[in-house]
């Protein structure tokens, strides 16, 4: 229990830490009312307000002066106060669902993040779906043989696909299977759940071809030494046959590091899609923070940061927590 | 594992024996390690002597006719606006691969001397170091890079620096973890027995050892770097002036140039690919060269 309050603390710190940074970073490296305002933000309103500067409003029809409308953006976006209270009152604003609203088009963050959320969701997870679904066959495969031709070929060929970038191996998935071969539409098809799933299908295949790569290798190490322990030897005295042996007895004592490596990635993954759904103009999360970043509509990259790092910080907590309940040693070192 | 043993505990009374030849082919980097290193030089030299090549300037617009194959005279054929891939990739190399050394270069600087002081002293400074390496790895990279470049500029300069700040927490990392497990080893002690001081003991006792690990990270590194590069660039915020590989992937990847140039995305993705692969290998190799663990048991 004292391990698992210590893993808790440890990583509310670093949210608390990753907030803060970005929270100041966001703020100091660029100035909120000219993001909101545009130009009207350079209006010096401390001569308008001694009087040596007319107040004249450069926004048609309005009756209001520009001051005004400083004044009250100012205070509409909590402007005024010091950053540590700015900060705490946004952290206030968020633990009750609140994470303020775009500074691009007035929506409210909390809607655009319901919106983008499930597309990047579903693309992660087809992504790891395929990464499992590819790597474990595969690791089966060249741990049955090892050290001979196909295991030695898989192993050029994982250290191969590690080495391809992903936005290169979106772009030659894309080029293959989209453009050559239009097996696959080019722009994500939102309209109905097929063609959803037949959009993220060339995506999903970017996101998990590396991973199942790295699985693969774990995976055929572990699988490895199991094969050399007393219980498969007397599987095979037994006269079981292979397969049998390979998918009941020795995969699941193997998948231990796969799990761990798993849970980790699967935490990245989250922040990761950024390159993949842009080249798959995928309407993501991803896709939304670089728009808000660029545009420095601040609100929406918080709450996009908040969402990706809680992610992180959630999963890779189960991650340590799964692996203190698997193997005790953990919990006492 | 106990037969081992028994025959090692013989070994100690007995008269050392000459290491078997095959022993010695063990420990040699191995052709492909220098294959890679070949490659590396050869990318590096082109990118040097850019300037003196008789390639086209990477923004003659109009060199050949648009998106044609690849000929004798253009080696990779021609982009969108008819400029000589070949050349292009070349030119956008100096890019990147300094992006990428300079990079790691800063990584290594920081994160180094930052990793070894707090494996060295422990305690307090020890967890405030680890604190920060751990937020910094928790948050997501590319977004801290974006953010950064996006408020600053999109010169070389901040590129490689931002890139060289999420370098950082890695490399620090590695060089606290191995320097926790020299620090308790007998030369460091017996030199602060005889009365080193601890930075003399931080750079002659630890350092030379710690270099070896952090070599190979960085071989590996440099290949993330570059990679994040691309990665920039398919965003939009990669280094402005001239080509990069990443820059001359993404333009050659909307769809109406990949169906009739595929040339110009796949040139750059076909080099990058190599030099990525050429890092990683060298990189294994090191590391395991030097892992003395894994070849004397």
């Amino acid at each position: 229990m004292r391990f698992v309050l210590q893993r808790v603390g440890q990583l509310v710190m670093v949210l608390f830490a990753v907030t803060v940074i970005t929270f100041a970073s966001v703020n100091v490296l660029g100035d909120p009312l000219t993001n909101i305002l545009g130009p009207l933000a350079r209006v010096d309103c401390t001569d308008v307000y001694a009087g040596i500067k007319p107040d004249t409003s450069t926004r048609g029809g309005t009756s209001e002066g520009d001051c005004a409308i400083i004044a009250e953006t100012r205070k509409e976006f909590n402007l005024d106060s010091p950053l540590p209270v700015r900060y705490a009152r946004w952290v206030g604003d968020i633990s009750t669902g609140d994470f303020g609203t775009s500074f691009q088009n007035q929506l409210p963050v909390s809607t655009v993040l319901k919106n983008k959320l499930p597309v990047t969701l579903r693309l992660v997870g087809i992504g790891l779906f395929f990464s499992l679904a590819l790597s474990i066959p595969w690791a089966l495969l060249s741990a049955y043989r090892a050290e001979r031709t196909f295991d030695n070929f898989s192993t050029v060929a994982s250290f191969g696909l590690l080495a391809i970038p992903n936005f290169a191996m979106g772009v030659i998935l894309l080029y293959l299977f989209a453009v050559r071969w239009s097996f696959f539409p080019t722009r994500y098809e939102p309209a109905g759940i097929y063609n959803q799933l037949k959009s993220l299908f060339l995506p999903g295949l970017t996101l998990a071809l590396p991973l199942a790569a790295t699985y693969q290798r774990l995976l055929r190490t572990d699988l490895i030494t199991t094969l050399q322990e007393d219980f498969v030897h007397m599987a095979r005295a037994k006269g079981m046959p292979a397969h049998t042996i390979m998918t009941r007895h020795a995969l699941r004592p193997s998948m231990f590091s796969v799990i761990t490596v798993f849970g980790i990635n699967t935490g990245a993954l989250l922040g990761g899609t950024l390159v993949i759904e842009r080249i798959f103009s995928i309407p993501g999360l991803g896709t939304e923070i670089v728009t808000a970043i660029v545009r420095d509509d601040t609100p929406v990259v918080l709450g996009i940061v908040v969402i990706i790092v809680t992610g992180f910080v959630v999963v890779n907590l189960f991650v340590d927590l799964m692996y203190s309940f698997l193997d005790p040693r953990v919990r006492r070192g | 594992m106990a037969d081992e043993k028994a025959t090692h505990a013989v070994a100690v009374f007995d008269e050392v024996p000459e290491p078997f030849s095959e022993d010695v082919v063990k420990r040699r980097l191995g052709i492909g390690f220098w294959v890679a290193i070949s490659w590396m030089v050869l990318i590096t030299a082109l990118a040097l002597l850019a300037p003196v090549l008789p390639i086209d300037g990477q923004n003659v617009i109009g060199a050949g006719s648009k998106l044609s194959a690849p000929s004798l005279h253009h080696l990779f054929g021609t982009d969108s606006l008819g400029r000589d891939v070949f050349a292009r990739t070349i030119w956008g190399s100096r890019v990147s691969l300094s992006v990428g050394f300079i990079a790691i270069a800063a990584g290594m600087l920081i994160g180094g001397p930052l990793g070894i002081i707090a494996g060295y002293f422990r305690g307090k400074i020890d967890a405030v170091v680890s604190f920060v390496f751990l937020s910094l790895l928790s948050f997501p990279s590319l977004v801290l890079a974006l953010m950064i470049v996006n408020s600053l500029d999109r010169s070389l300069k901040v590129v490689a620096l931002v890139l060289g700040i999420l370098a950082i927490a890695p490399i620090g990392r590695l060089a606290r973890a191995n320097t926790i497990v020299y620090a308790e080893r007998e030369f460091v002690q017996a030199a602060r027995v005889i009365g080193a001081k601890d930075i003399r003991i931080m750079v002659r006792e630890i350092l030379p050892n710690v270099l070896i690990p952090m070599g190979a990270l960085a071989l590996l590194g440099m290949a993330v770097a570059i990679v994040a590069e691309g990665a920039l660039a398919f965003l939009g915020l990669s280094v402005k002036q001239g080509a990069t590989w990443g820059k001359m992937i993404l333009e050659g990847s909307d769809i109406r140039t990949l169906r009739k140039g595929t040339y110009v995305a796949m040139a750059p993705i076909l080099v990058m690919f190599l030099t990525v692969l050429a890092l990683n290998y060298a990189g294994d190799r090191v590391r395991s060269y030097f892992d003395v663990r894994e070849t004397a048991f």
